[in-house]
């Protein structure tokens, strides 16, 4: 069971490592779960889990594997299992005996304590011969004594904490999960990836290099010897293009933050932005609201926008695919005669690393978003939350 | 029990994050701590070493800090200089190494602990080239050919804006608290922590008036914890009648630091 809940971690997407499984379990022969299943679901995810993206998955994994535990018909099979299982059985007696006597002022004490969780311990004492033995395993062991301290923690928390399962099953960490939908700060975090500090031969070193010319100096038996370097600076150039108005117009705010965070973060060398609807054609607006007439000819801007720039395409991809596909194109502004399709194929003709951010993609190839399908095979898209985001910033700084 | 975390009289914790900072030092682990600003992250270790009493060192992170520099500096400027003045001992280099903060909490005579704040700011190598010597707790001076190793395991802190990833493998070595915007019965603890003296009604309306502001949707920064307590010592200095507080927002200024909140604010009350 406890080997169950390692893979279960990592079947929800916990990259959990060895490492960390053998602290926890260094943790536990240290009894430092204390003697709760809701100390030991911290423990462990303060053990296993390095980000509070992660808590909703550690969370789910979490009541996967112990939520039987929580009803008390299965709480002293299950530990029986678990302790069958687990390599901490060695039990100091008095440490048992120690255990056995608060498990009985436990009792005593707690009246609300439920009868049926009363009667259970009792046929346990019964069915394993010599309830103390068997109630002292548990106390030696850092689970052990679940049974007990769940009926305490089900009575109200002697430890002061909540249930495990009411924080589980609250989920409240679902927000933080990194497939939500982002904000502002996030994005700027993810743009921060795009960085690429200029390492050309043919830059001339015209910075002076303090370190290397006091290293050189001092080598030098104190007589100046000035050292001069290569700028560093970030070279990466951005070009944005966002679909605007229409089925975009619920995502508008979204996409003001995602703008706001590009122009917030002053480390790149260029960025460009543009606007279009539905599709790229042969122009591409200056602003959200797409007037006509305020627009620059598409050609231009593969012109004078050479392919080292890294091309985001925000949009919803959101089109029926006679659009896409369709030589008039749209309603709005000319096409130049070719299909959206034709546009999109000159774009990644032109740039060498494009990506497409979708904020409502469909989960999979859904045969009614046709265009969004032919489009993701085109350019790789991602959906717009943390982790698209990342994948995206990643996929262009990766090289060819 | 005296070699474990409890709150102090100034700083309140939740059970979890007590037990969080109780396993990292069981398990000689660095403790990482993550969480909204304003929630107390940094004020942490401070509390940390109130409460053990140890020693308080902190190391902050720029986005110039470079791992190296916890661990020593070689002086050569000032080797440069002492040898263009003919100073005595300038063949002596251990004269001219300093210890950066990492390496003076592994010289300490006593366990120190480490407050490494904001390591997120600092590049984005810099985790990694702290794996050895945070897990060793040793480095080596190449000048001088001498390895400085802990005297006693310092208890090591790290906050964290969540501005850059870390990397995986220094997250492996981490025991992890996310530090949770407090309800407000732990809130209500925190401010009486800090004002022992508050007035009651006071108290309430303020809080009432500060969770709302929380609430609304459309607050892009919403205050946090520390808002909160200069909020309080403003009515108080203030003199502000409670039960103007809900209704009049006094020195919202205080609690909402951009103009558009400001306004959203204003326009809902």
């Amino acid at each position: 069971m406890f080997a169950k809940f390692f893979h279960t971690c990592r079947a929800k997407g916990l990259s959990v490592a060895l490492s960390e499984w053998l602290t926890l379990q260094e943790a536990l022969e240290k009894g430092l779960a204390g003697s709760s299943l809701t100390q030991f679901y911290y423990l462990a995810r303060m053990i296993l889990v390095k980000s509070e993206t992660e808590f909703d998955k550690f969370d789910l994994a979490f009541e996967e594997c112990f939520r039987g535990i929580s009803s008390e018909n299965e709480i002293a099979d299950r530990m029986l299992e678990w302790l069958d299982k687990s390599e901490m059985e060695e039990l100091a007696q008095e440490d048992a005996r120690r255990f056995l006597n608060e498990t009985e002022e436990l009792q005593i004490d707690r009246q609300d304590v439920e009868e049926k969780f009363r009667q259970r311990l009792k046929d346990q004492d019964s069915e394993h011969n010599g309830g103390s033995f068997w109630i002292g395993t548990m106390g030696k062991t850092s689970f052990g004594n679940l049974g007990g301290n769940i009926g305490g923690v089900r009575v109200g928390g002697k430890t002061g904490y909540q249930s495990a399962f009411a924080v589980v099953g609250a989920r409240k960490y679902r927000d933080f999960r990194d497939d939500r939908v982002l904000d502002n700060r996030q994005f700027m975090a993810a743009f921060r990836k795009l960085r690429q500090f200029s390492a050309r031969l043919d830059v001339p070193r015209t910075e002076l290099d303090i370190p290397g010319t006091v290293d050189r100096t001092c080598e030098n038996g104190g007589f100046l010897q000035i050292v001069m370097e290569k700028p560093r600076k970030n070279a990466v150039k951005l070009l944005l293009l966002f679909d605007s108005g229409g089925t975009m117009i619920p995502y508008s705010s979204l996409m003001n933050d995602l703008f706001q965070a590009v122009h917030k973060s002053n480390h790149f060398k260029d960025v460009k932005c543009y606007y279009f609807h539905n599709c790229i054609y042969s122009k591409l607006y200056k602003t959200p609201e797409c007037e006509n007439g305020d627009w620059v000819d598409t050609e231009w801007v593969f012109r004078n926008l050479d392919g080292d720039y890294k091309v985001i395409v925000v949009g919803d991809a959101a089109m029926a695919p006679e659009e896409l596909f369709s030589d008039t194109g749209n309603y709005r502004g000319p096409n130049g005669g070719l299909s959206g399709w034709e546009w999109l194929r000159l774009l990644k003709r032109h740039y060498k690393k494009i990506v497409w951010l979708n904020p409502k993609m469909a989960p999979k190839r859904m045969p009614w978003r046709e265009a969004e399908t032919a489009i993701g095979d085109l350019l790789p898209m991602y959906r717009l939350t943390v982790e698209g985001l990342n994948l995206a910033m990643t996929e262009l700084m990766r090289g060819k | 029990m005296n070699d474990t975390f409890q709150s102090t009289k100034g700083y309140v914790a939740s059970r979890q994050l007590l037990d969080s900072v109780n396993v990292a030092i069981a398990l000689q682990k660095p403790l990482l701590i993550k969480g909204e600003p304003g929630t107390g992250k940094t004020m942490l270790a401070e509390a940390v070493a109130q409460s053990l009493g140890k020693r308080l060192i902190v190391w902050n992170i720029k986005s110039t800090t470079k791992a190296q520099d916890g661990l020593y500096l070689y002086d050569t400027i000032q080797r440069l200089y002492d040898g263009q003045f003919g100073e005595e001992g300038v063949d002596d280099i251990s004269r001219y190494i300093r210890l950066g903060k990492l390496g003076e909490a592994f010289a300490a005579d006593e366990q120190a602990v480490l407050l490494i704040d904001e390591i997120d700011k600092a590049d984005l190598e810099f985790p990694n080239d702290l794996l050895w010597e945070l897990d060793q707790m040793e480095f080596y001076i190449h000048e001088t050919k001498r390895t400085v190793k802990a005297k006693h395991r310092p208890i090591v802190i790290i906050t964290s804006n969540a501005e850059k990833e870390l990397p995986d493998a220094f997250l492996r070595r981490c025991i992890f608290h996310y530090i949770d915007f407090p309800d407000e019965e732990l809130m209500e603890e925190i401010v009486r922590a800090h004002f022992p003296q508050v007035e009651e009604t006071l108290l309430r309306e303020a809080m009432a008036a500060f969770y709302e502001i929380r609430s609304f949707r459309d607050v892009r920064k919403k205050p946090s914890t520390s808002e909160l307590i200069d909020w309080i010592r403003a009515l108080q200095i203030g003199g502000i009648a409670p039960d103007r507080i809900r209704s009049q927002l006094p020195f919202l200024g205080v609690i909402v630091k951009k103009d558009e909140d400001l306004e959203t604010i204003r326009h809902k009350v």
